[in-house]
Order: structure tokens, then C-alpha cells, then sequence
């Protein structure tokens, strides 16, 4: 194959040969030892995807546990101390196990498609923060049920989680959860700028970057610059407060509890748009495929993109509020605060102007992106009440936050969720979703969402605090709450559907086709669900929608070898091809030091010596990792940094 | 599907590239940026609990010596010379030379590591002492896990290119290696600065 001269047509049957040979190369070997040696980009994308949505499964029936309770005052299904440990095992599971990891699992799934690669650029180091992840999910689930579940509220403020106000292991697990999420987030995040930067189709110049691809890539630099943040405070200060006593946050060896809120926040603000950028990233192909045209004002939405997450990281302050800071800083975070709605504004009026000329199709997609607009703009608007200082000492701590949060992260992240559920499972399982479950389940979703959640503004402004297990009769808020749970379980019966829609539709539904939707995206361009190589041949981009150009013929690049795992790599800004790469094939080392690391941590809780331990054996797994990713010794071409190209073996 | 045309062919393209034209420098450089982040948000913790103290050192707590981290502060940019060289001859070619380099990059490195034990110590308090003395121990104890795991890294190649033949991209990833060892010394210096002569100052 790799002999074509150039600009030739390719014949069916030589595609066919070099796909079966493609194929031999890159599938990931079976068995359960291939099982858990499993590297492929889309495998270990797929089982992040589905551990996460368990996780939202999780996170869901702890919601409605709590909502079960709250129904009625002085309700005695569940008491103070599990309670406790309900809301923050929920929250915790919602943002570090499910949001955050949702949003980069579709980023890992879809980038590589999207960019036209054959797979992501290190697809061990993918596999490793997968299985550390998997650790923290263990790891908090088991300690919850053995009543070890941590009880400080997904914001483990200090003194109360300090050793002092929290003895036992109930906040060490949620300090070390927190240090896998991050590492697996960190490893993500690294792993889709590279892909997005070295990895792209010819011809994808950077202003070709599709929009999600470029929130995906927004986004993980934000990863880089927050996860961080909130691993130091948990893993370098917290679990060392209450493991070997020292005094980040002790204030009488002169310690500083507000130096964890800064801390913490200065990550959480930006986990928000973590969580959201991508999440709107989607919106954009499903709005342009379903009005048949290109977004309206591509540039102003990228540099929205941009502009937010500078932005996110000015604003962390307005979480604090509620404390002595000066005031001064208090009016510049509440101008920050109120500035960042600008750059979303400006992606809203985008769609909104897209949605306007064309003739929108009402599919399922489309209704979660109505959906979100509804939904959203209620959360951003309660959003810009809280930046105003006065407002928020009134509301602070009560049921107003938790509305306006759910509002947030529903409307802002898991409404363009489901749209994208629906609009990509077509390549993830090569089937269609059932249209008319769909529509079932977007009304009881959207319906279920404001029945729970709009009543808690009242309930708060009521003067109903969160994280109250229970209220007296007296308080009135007896009716409200109880709406509210009525709506928990609308939400509860509208994932049901989802549910038995996506298992159904797997086994059974519609066969999709390669294209089911004519979209324009590269991920298109290849089947559904695309084989282990991703694309035969790599596409040549020459537009912003691939595949809505009217030429008969897929322009390709040829010459990769089929025989071992070649990647094209291009130049970042123009995306000229460049070299070509060697991936590193199915390894058991990743999920061995996962399982060191998971020693490691968890055993520091109960002994520090066992990081001692933990770190001799990471490091004989990652000293057999790099012994057997070296490749075959061939002769390669070698380009010198000194520009002379030499063929050596 | 449409029918595909090869518009262009690829083959002739080199498959093993140093520095920012491979894969490897660009993950070698994300790690540094979280690692070095990492490193700015502790100091700037450190700094923060500053306000809290009138002294510093607070109370009667002594002045971090001097002696061995300036001792170890030398040594630690002594050693960048046969990274250098480890860099140097694995962008030649010349995996004689990466092999002898690597080898002695290796035993240059071995000493800051024992070095760093005392370096600890010369802090002059302990880390459940007082909130300074946490944040000293913290930020010196993040640096020697990096540099306990580059060190590795670099037994690590030294051991392979000495055990079989290596396919030559690892010429490459020696370069790298260096690449990162240059990072976790250059970062230590701002912290041998705040942490040890810092306290003499502020
Ligand atoms: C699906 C339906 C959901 C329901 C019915 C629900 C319900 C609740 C309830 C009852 C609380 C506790 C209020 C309190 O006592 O203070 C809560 C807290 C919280 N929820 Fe949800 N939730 C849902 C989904 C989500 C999602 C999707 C996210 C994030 C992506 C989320 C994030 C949080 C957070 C961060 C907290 C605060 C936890 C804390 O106080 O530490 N929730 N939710
Ligand atoms: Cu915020």
C-alpha cells in the first residue's frame, strides 16, 4: 500500500486488505488477560463512560434517599450521621466521579475521531488514570458502606475535617478519592492536549479545530491549572494535617483555615466550567447538524471558550464571601463574577442566531439542547444574584445555593449530556436510540428537574439551610419539600427510561449506518462504531465541516504501515504532516501501578510508612512499563535536530 | 463512504523526531507544567502563612543552615552537565556515548538524594512543630519525590541501554529524560532561595 503514487484512487479491495491488516495490528488481544491489558483508545474511553454514568446512578439514588427524607418533617427514615455522610458522598460522587470524568471520557472517546487520529497519544498513560480512577470509586463506595463514608460535605472545610473535629478515616477517604480523580483527570487532560495538538488530520489548521475539540482543549488546560490545586490542599495538606500533625490549618501553631477555602475554590470555581465548557462544546455540532449549517460566529465562540476559562480563574473568591475579606477584593470578584456571564452570553446569542435562520429538526438532541437553554439561563441568572455580596450573606448556606447549583450543573451540564448520549450512540454502539423513549425521557427530565429544584429558592429564601437532615413542623416547609421529592422521583423514573432505552437500543435498536445523522464532523467519516484503528486511510481536511464538502471523493493520506502501530503526527499550528509515530501496545503495567498507587494512598491513611512501601513497589511496575514499551528495533528514519534526515537501525 | 484518493504519501516521513516534533517532549513538558504549578501553589501557600507570624522563622525557631543545601544546591547544577551530555549525544546518534553519560548523570544524581535527607533537617524544625515548619517540610518533601522519581527514570534508561539494544527512538527519550532532569533542578532553585535564605530575609 505504501508504495501508491500520489492522488490516486484508492481500489475497494486494497482498502479492504490494509483494513484487515490495520485491524490485526491494533486490536487490543481478548481474554481476560487482554481484558485487563487493554490500551485502545475507544475501550478504555467506552469503560470510562459507563463507570462514570454508574456513578451518576450512585450519586442519583443517594439523591433520592435524601429527597426521601426531606420529604416530610421530622422524618425518621435516615438520621443525622448518615445524612452527613449522604450529601457529601453525593456531591462527591457527582463532581469528581461522575461530572468531571463524564465530560473527559466523551472527550477521549470523541477527540481522536474528531481530529481524524487512529487513536490518542498515550494510550497507557489513558489506561493507568482510568484504573486510578476505578481505585477512588472502590475506594469511596466501600467505605461508605462499611459506615466510613466521609461526612464533611464535598467541600471538606476545615476545622471541621481537620484531626481535630473529625477523628477516625471518614475525611481521610474523602482526601485520598480526591487524589485519584485528579491524578486520572490530570493524566486525561495531558493526554487530549497532546492528541490535539500533534494528532490532527492534514489540513486541520487551527481554525478548522471543530468547537467541541476546542472545548475539550480549553478545558484540559484548565485541568491542568486546577486539579492541582485541589490535590495540593487534599494530599499535601489536609491528609497531612491528620496524618503526621502538621499545622497547614491549625491556627495555634499558626495555621490558616481560610487558606483551604482559597485553595479548594480556587479549584472548584473552574471545576464548574470544567464541567460545563465541554458540555456547551457539545451543543455546537448538534445544533449544526440538525439546522444543516455552520455555526454562526465560530471565532467569537472559540475565543468565548478562551475567555471563560481566564475568567474562571479570577472568581474563586465569591465562594467566600461569607468570610473576612476585604472589601475591596469582595466588589473585583463580584465584577469578575458578573463579567464571565458575557463570554457564555455571547455562545447563547451564537446558537440562538444559528437556530433562527435554518429550520431546526426537533430530534431528541435538539429538545436536551431546549432544554438546556431553558434550564441554564434560570441557573445563570440565581448565578449573578449570588455574585452581589449583599445577596449572598442572605442566601449563603441555604436550599437558594443548592437550587441555583443543580440548576447549573443540570441545565449547564447534564441536559447537553443526554443530547449528546442521543446524538452520539450511534458511535459508540453503532444503533440508534429510540425516538420516542427519547421524548419520554427529555419531558420527565425537564419536568422533574424544576419541580425538584425550583421550590428550593423558596425553600431558601425561606431560611431553610442545606445540609439539614430534618425540620420541624412548625417551619412550613413541610409542602414544598415535599414537591420536591415528587420531582427527585420524576428524575428517577426519566433515567429509568434512559435506562431501558440504552440497554434495548444496544442489543436491538436500529442500525445506525456510518452517518445516520449527515453530519459534518470527521467522526463521521469513518463506521459505526469505528474499528480499532479508527480510519483506514487518514483524512485530509480542507474545510471547518469535512464531510459536507460536495466532492465526490474522501481525499486520504496513505504510506502508514499497517504491520505496526503507526500514527501520523502533524505540526501544531498548520497540521502539515509531520512524522510518523510508533504507539505502545496492550500492557498490564498501567492497571499494576494503579493498583501501587491505590496502596499507596489508601495504606497512608492507616500507616505513612506504607508510602514508603507504596512508592518501592509503583516503581517496579513503572520500571517494567518502560522496559516493554521499547518497540521492535528496526531500521528508522531519523530526523536530527539539526535537520539532517539519516536512516538508522 | 465516499471513495478515497491518496492525495498524499506519508512513508517517507521520519518515524523517530527529538524535542517538540514527538510525542514524548510534549507529555514530558504537561508533567512539568502540573509539577511545577504544584510547586508555585505550595510556596504560595507558604508565603500566605507568612502573614500570620511577626517573625520569621516564628518564635524561637532557628534559621534553616545553609551548609548542605548550598552543598547540594552545587551539586544539583553540576549534574546538569552530563544530562547535558546524555542529551547531547542522544540527539548525535551516539548511543556509545548516551550509555556513558547516562551512567554517570546516574551517579552524579544518587548523592543530591542523600544529600536531600539531611538538606531536610538543615530546616532546623520539624514539620508538626509550627505551620512554618509544615509548610518548609512540605514543599522540600514534593521536590524529593520528584526528584526520587527522575533519578529512577534515569537509572531506569541507564539500565536498559545497557541491557539490550535499544530500538533508536530511545535516543530520544534519553534527550528527554535530561530535558526533565534540567526542570527539577531549575525548579529547585527558587525554592533553595524562599525556603532556605528566604527566612534570613523576610
Ligand atoms: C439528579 C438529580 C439530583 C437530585 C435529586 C439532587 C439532590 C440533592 C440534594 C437533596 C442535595 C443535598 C442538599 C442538602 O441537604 O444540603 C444535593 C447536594 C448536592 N448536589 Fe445534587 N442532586 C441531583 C443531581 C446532582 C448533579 C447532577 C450534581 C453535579 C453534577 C449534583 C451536585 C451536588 C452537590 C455538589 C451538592 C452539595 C453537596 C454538599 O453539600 O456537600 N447533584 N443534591
Ligand atoms: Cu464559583
Amino acid at each position: 500500500m505504501s508504495n501508491l503514487p500520489v492522488a490516486q484512487l484508492l481500489v475497494e479491495a486494497d482498502v479492504a486488505r490494509e483494513a484487515a491488516a490495520l485491524d490485526a495490528t491494533w486490536r487490543d488481544k481478548s481474554g481476560v488477560w487482554g481484558w485487563l491489558c487493554a490500551v485502545e483508545q475507544k475501550t478504555i474511553a467506552r469503560r470510562y463512560i459507563i463507570t462514570t454514568f454508574l456513578m451518576f446512578l450512585a450519586g442519583g439514588m443517594e439523591a433520592a434517599l435524601m429527597r426521601l427524607q426531606l420529604a416530610r418533617p421530622e422524618n425518621a427514615l435516615i438520621g443525622p450521621d448518615r445524612y452527613n455522610q449522604l450529601f457529601t458522598v453525593h456531591g462527591t460522587t457527582m463532581m469528581f466521579l461522575f461530572a468531571v470524568p463524564m465530560m473527559q471520557a466523551m472527550g477521549l472517546y470523541l477527540v481522536p475521531l474528531m481530529v481524524g487520529a487512529r487513536s490518542i497519544a498515550f494510550p497507557r498513560l489513558n489506561a493507568f488514570g482510568y484504573w486510578n480512577y476505578v481505585v477512588g470509586v472502590v475506594f469511596l463506595y466501600v467505605s461508605l458502606f462499611i459506615n466510613m463514608g466521609p461526612d464533611t460535605g464535598w467541600t471538606a472545610y476545615v476545622p471541621l475535617s481537620g484531626p481535630a473535629y473529625s477523628p477516625g478515616h471518614r475525611v481521610d477517604v474523602w482526601a485520598q478519592v480526591v487524589t485519584f480523580t485528579e491524578i486520572s483527570a490530570l493524566c486525561g487532560a495531558v493526554n487530549l492536549i497532546v492528541t490535539v495538538f500533534k494528532m490532527r488530520a492534514p489540513g486541520m489548521s487551527l481554525n478548522r479545530i471543530p468547537v467541541f475539540v476546542w472545548a475539550q482543549l480549553v478545558v484540559a488546560f484548565m485541568i491542568v491549572f486546577a486539579m492541582p490545586a485541589v490535590a495540593t490542599g487534599s494530599t499535601l495538606m489536609l491528609a497531612l494535617d491528620r496524618a503526621v500533625n502538621t499545622h497547614w490549618f491549625n491556627p495555634a501553631e499558626g495555621g490558616d483555615a481560610l487558606l483551604w477555602q482559597h485553595i479548594f475554590w480556587f479549584f472548584g470555581h473552574p471545576e464548574v466550567y470544567i464541567i460545563f465548557l465541554p458540555a456547551i462544546g457539545m451543543i455546537t455540532p448538534i445544533v449544526e447538524t440538525f439546522c444543516r449549517r455552520a455555526v454562526f460566529g465560530y471565532t467569537a465562540m472559540v475565543m468565548a471558550n478562551i475567555t471563560t476559562a481566564f475568567f474562571a480563574f479570577g472568581l474563586w473568591v465569591h465562594h467566600m464571601f461569607a468570610t473576612p475579606i476585604p472589601e475591596l477584593g469582595q466588589s473585583l470578584f463580584t465584577a469578575a463574577s458578573m463579567v464571565i456571564a458575557v463570554p457564555t452570553g455571547i455562545q447563547i446569542f451564537c446558537w440562538i442566531a444559528t437556530l433562527w435562520g435554518g429550520r431546526p429538526r426537533l430530534t431528541v438532541p435538539m429538545l436536551f439542547v431546549l432544554g438546556f437553554l431553558f434550564t441554564f439561563i434560570n441557573g445563570g441568572i440565581t448565578g449573578v444574584m449570588l455574585a452581589s455580596v449583599a445577596f449572598d450573606k442572605e442566601a449563603h448556606d441555604t436550599f437558594f445555593v443548592v437550587a441555583h447549583l443543580h440548576y447549573v450543573l443540570i441545565g449547564g451540564g447534564l441536559m447537553p449530556l443526554f443530547g449528546a448520549f442521543y446524538f452520539w450512540f450511534p458511535k459508540l454502539t453503532g444503533r440508534l436510540l429510540n425516538t420516542a423513549l427519547g421524548k419520554l425521557h427529555f419531558w420527565l427530565f425537564v419536568i422533574g428537574t424544576n419541580v425538584t429544584f425550583f421550590p428550593m429558592h423558596i425553600l431558601g429564601l425561606n431560611g431553610m439551610p442545606r445540609r439539614i437532615y430534618t425540620y420541624a413542623e412548625t417551619t412550613g416547609w413541610g409542602t414544598l419539600n415535599m414537591l420536591a421529592t415528587v420531582g427527585a422521583l420524576t428524575i428517577a423514573l426519566s433515567v429509568l427510561v434512559f435506562l431501558i432505552n440504552a440497554v434495548r437500543s444496544w442489543f436491538s435498536g436500529e442500525h445506525a449506518g456510518d452517518n445516520p445523522w449527515d453530519a459534518a464532523g470527521l467522526e463521521w467519516a469513518t463506521t459505526s462504531p469505528p474499528p480499532s484503528y479508527n480510519f483506514v486511510h487518514t483524512p485530509v481536511v480542507r474545510s471547518r465541516h469535512p464531510l459536507w464538502e460536495t466532492t465526490v471523493e474522501q481525499p486520504v493520506v496513505t504510506g502508514l504501515r499497517s504491520d505496526r502501530r503507526e500514527i501520523l503526527l502533524t505540526t501544531t499550528f498548520d497540521a502539515q504532516p509531520d512524522s510518523r509515530h510508533v504507539g505502545p501496545d496492550g500492557s498490564i503495567w498501567p492497571l499494576y501501578v494503579a493498583l501501587c498507587m491505590g496502596l499507596l494512598f489508601i495504606g497512608s491513611i492507616f500507616s505513612p510508612y506504607s508510602v514508603l512501601a507504596g512508592i518501592g513497589i509503583s516503581l517496579i511496575g513503572l520500571f517494567f512499563w518502560g522496559w516493554q514499551s521499547t518497540q521492535d528495533v528496526e531500521v528508522e528514519r531519523v530526523a536530527l535536530p539539526d535537520g539532517r534526515m539519516v536512516d538508522r537501525l | 463512504m465516499k471513495p478515497l484518493r491518496s492525495s498524499a504519501d506519508v512513508s517517507a516521513l521520519p518515524s523517530v523526531t527529538f524535542g517538540p516534533r514527538s510525542l514524548m517532549w510534549w507529555g514530558t513538558l504537561g508533567f512539568m507544567t502540573i509539577e511545577g504549578w504544584t510547586t508555585a501553589l505550595l510556596v504560595g501557600s507558604y508565603l500566605y502563612l507568612r502573614q500570620n507570624y511577626h517573625g520569621w522563622p516564628p518564635l524561637r525557631t532557628p534559621n534553616p543552615s545553609l551548609l548542605i543545601p548550598s552543598i547540594n544546591l552545587a551539586l544539583m547544577l553540576v549534574s546538569i552537565v552530563p544530562a547535558w551530555m546524555v542529551a547531547r549525544a542522544g540527539k548525535r546518534l551516539d548511543e556509545a556515548a548516551v550509555k556513558k553519560w547516562l551512567v554517570i548523570s546516574s551517579i552524579v544524581s544518587v548523592p543530591t538524594l542523600v544529600l536531600r535527607w539531611y538538606e531536610l533537617w538543615a530546616l532546623n524544625t520539624r514539620w508538626d512543630t509550627t505551620a512554618y515548619g509544615s509548610a518548609a517540610w512540605t514543599i522540600v518533601g514534593f521536590h524529593t519525590s520528584l526528584l526520587l522519581l527522575d533519578i529512577c527514570d534515569t537509572i531506569g534508561l541507564a539500565i536498559f541501554f545497557h541491557a539490550k539494544k535499544l530500538p533508536i527512538k530511545a535516543c530520544s527519550d534519553a534527550a528527554d529524560n535530561s530535558f526533565y532532569w534540567y526542570f527539577t533542578v531549575g525548579i529547585w532553585v527558587p525554592i533553595y532561595l524562599i525556603v532556605y535564605v528566604g527566612p534570613r530575609i523576610f
